[in-house]
């Protein structure tokens, strides 16, 4: 089973929230981690992208991860209108030549409105491009945040590919659940379903398809999320979709 | 680079480990406000346990977290009903001192309850409180076991007032429920200082780094296992211990033993079964 951790990032941060020793910095560490733990493959961000500027960031983590073939990078988008990546089509460009296949919003950190007059554009070619955009579920843009804020996003944008990740653990299926309902292109991650029978009970109503496996490294240790799937009571071939298959297929989706 | 940890192998290929039959420390159960759950029933926390391999939960009803006089006996019925898998701690609302006091003097006749389980931060009365004397110097008098939620920075249940209340009541054995979450540098030192006093992991696994710490500052014999369930399932938390760098020595020691012998002291009969 390929288990493809959606939710990975490398980098130490200016103010660690965990234990300092907790943070990787290199990609040959982290992928001892994840073999330490018993995962193949990960969608890695850099933590320069979101606390320095995706301008540096993008590109420190392509440089970082080049020339290892099971971590698979992400970049972070910031307004077309101030040029710093780029017009979307260029954005798009270089996603080709670096081999980038999802993107990253950090609106509470990037000071931005995550909304279709700041990022219709992208959006439009992303959806045509079906490729996918990840937001923490912890994020906040436009006065609202959380899932009230994805929302407002699917309301405007029903067909962008959505993931949103790092929900927290205190229950929040009343919040995401609807969406799922509503929005076919939405998608949340494990890496805080620690809900007691929760994947069994999601995977009964909604089929496997809808979730991505992720841990939330560094923050969350690996193990949590990885031994709550391994052992989720679910079929074989749903456990697979969760753990690699639908990320596997979203990737190759995308058209650049 | 795999980890070398026998147990962690038995886990990966089979959910659980004979070796290392779970005692849950920190569960609920029945309903509760802010959350849906999918398994709050004896019967769906058992089927979850098993895969798991947790042999025995102790739980507060969350009912009894809102309203003692119904909650304590729903948590009696579960523990009568399933007394190799269940025990219980009866909860106390220091709001109410007239009913504390009546529930306090009823506890000797209770069956199936293992300590007193305070939720300060929820209830809004600080644990050095006066209202708490009553329970704590009952406590102190039948070296009674107190399950606290803590929680870092709180006014209310604070590593810092948890220490204040081990230093005034030595004999009381304090499990600070969710290890003082966040302040975890505070939590470990009083652990480390006080013999009493124990770090119960729930959701405090999820704080990458912590376990490893609180192994190096307190020390594994100082560790207990909880989820909270029906929170949170036991692999997550089983998965946090699993991956942290420290030896299986520590992980049995957080995962049951430490836990047997509190169990044990307070007439817990955990010989016959094998988990
Ligand atoms: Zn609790």
């Amino acid at each position: 089973m390929e288990m493809f951790d959606c939710n990975v990032c490398l980098g130490l941060p200016y103010a660690p929230s965990v234990p300092p020793d907790a943070y990787i910095e290199k990609a040959e560490d982290l992928l001892d981690r994840m073999a330490f733990c018993g995962i193949n493959q990960a969608l890695v961000r850099h933590i320069a992208m979101e606390e320095e500027s995706p301008v540096v960031g993008n590109q420190l983590l392509i440089r970082e991860i080049a020339s290892f073939d099971r971590l698979e990078p992400s970049w972070a988008i910031l307004p077309p209108q101030t040029g710093e990546l780029g017009t979307p089509d260029e954005l798009v460009a270089r996603m080709k030549t670096d081999g980038v296949r999802a993107l990253w919003a950090f609106p509470s950190k990037h000071h931005y409105l995550l909304t279709g007059t700041t990022f219709g554009g992208l959006f439009e070619i992303m959806i045509q491009r079906r490729i996918p955009l990840f937001v923490s579920a912890k994020e906040r843009s436009n006065g609202i945040e959380g899932f009230a804020m994805i929302e407002a996003l699917l309301r405007d944008f029903p067909k962008l590919v959505l993931v949103a990740t790092d929900h927290g653990c205190w229950g929040e299926d009343r919040l995401f659940r609807p969406l799922i309902e509503r929005y076919e292109h939405f998608y949340i991650d494990t890496s805080r379903y620690e809900l007691a029978g929760g994947i069994r009970d999601f995977c009964d109503r909604y089929g496997p398809h809808r979730m991505l496996f992720g841990t939330g490294f560094p923050e969350i240790p690996m193990g949590g999320a990885f031994l709550t799937l391994l052992h989720a009571e679910i079929s074989d071939q749903a456990k697979a979709a969760v753990f690699g298959g639908n990320l596997q297929r979203l990737l190759r989706e995308v058209r650049l | 680079m795999r980890n070398p940890s026998a147990l962690a192998k038995e886990f990966r290929k089979y959910g659980k480990a004979a070796s290392c039959p779970i005692i849950d420390m920190h569960g609920h159960f029945g309903p509760y406000q802010g959350i849906y759950f999918p398994a709050d029933t004896a019967e769906a926390m058992m089927r979850i346990m098993d895969r798991a391999g947790v042999r025995m939960i102790v739980c507060s009803s969350h009912t009894a977290l809102v309203d003692t006089r119904r909650g304590n006996p729903e948590m009696a019925e579960v523990v009568a009903k399933y007394p190799d898998r269940f025990r219980a701690y009866w909860a106390l609302n220091p709001n109410y001192p007239d009913r504390m006091k009546e529930e306090i003097e009823a506890y000797p006749e209770q069956k199936g309850f293992v300590g007193f389980k305070f939720l300060s931060d929820y209830h809004k009365v600080a644990i050095t409180d006066d209202r708490y004397g009553p329970a704590l110097e009952f406590a102190q008098e039948h070296r009674m076991m107190i399950l606290m939620h803590t929680w870092g920075n709180s006014p209310y249940d604070g590593p810092a007032l948890i220490e204040e209340v081990a230093k005034r009541y030595p004999e009381v054995t304090i499990l600070m429920g969710h290890s003082g979450y966040g302040e975890w540098d505070r939590a470990i030192g009083v652990a480390r200082d006080y013999p009493k006093v124990y770090l119960e992991l729930t959701a405090a696994y999820h704080a990458n780094g912590v376990i490893e710490e609180m192994v190096q500052g307190a020390g594994s014999h100082k560790m207990l296992f909880g989820t909270d369930m029906p929170w949170f399932t036991p692999h997550y938390g089983i998965g946090c211990v699993l991956c942290a760098a420290i030896t299986d020595e520590d992980r049995h020691n957080i995962l049951h033993r430490n836990a047997e012998t509190l169990l044990r002291l307070r007439g817990v009969n955990l010989e016959e079964d094998d988990g």
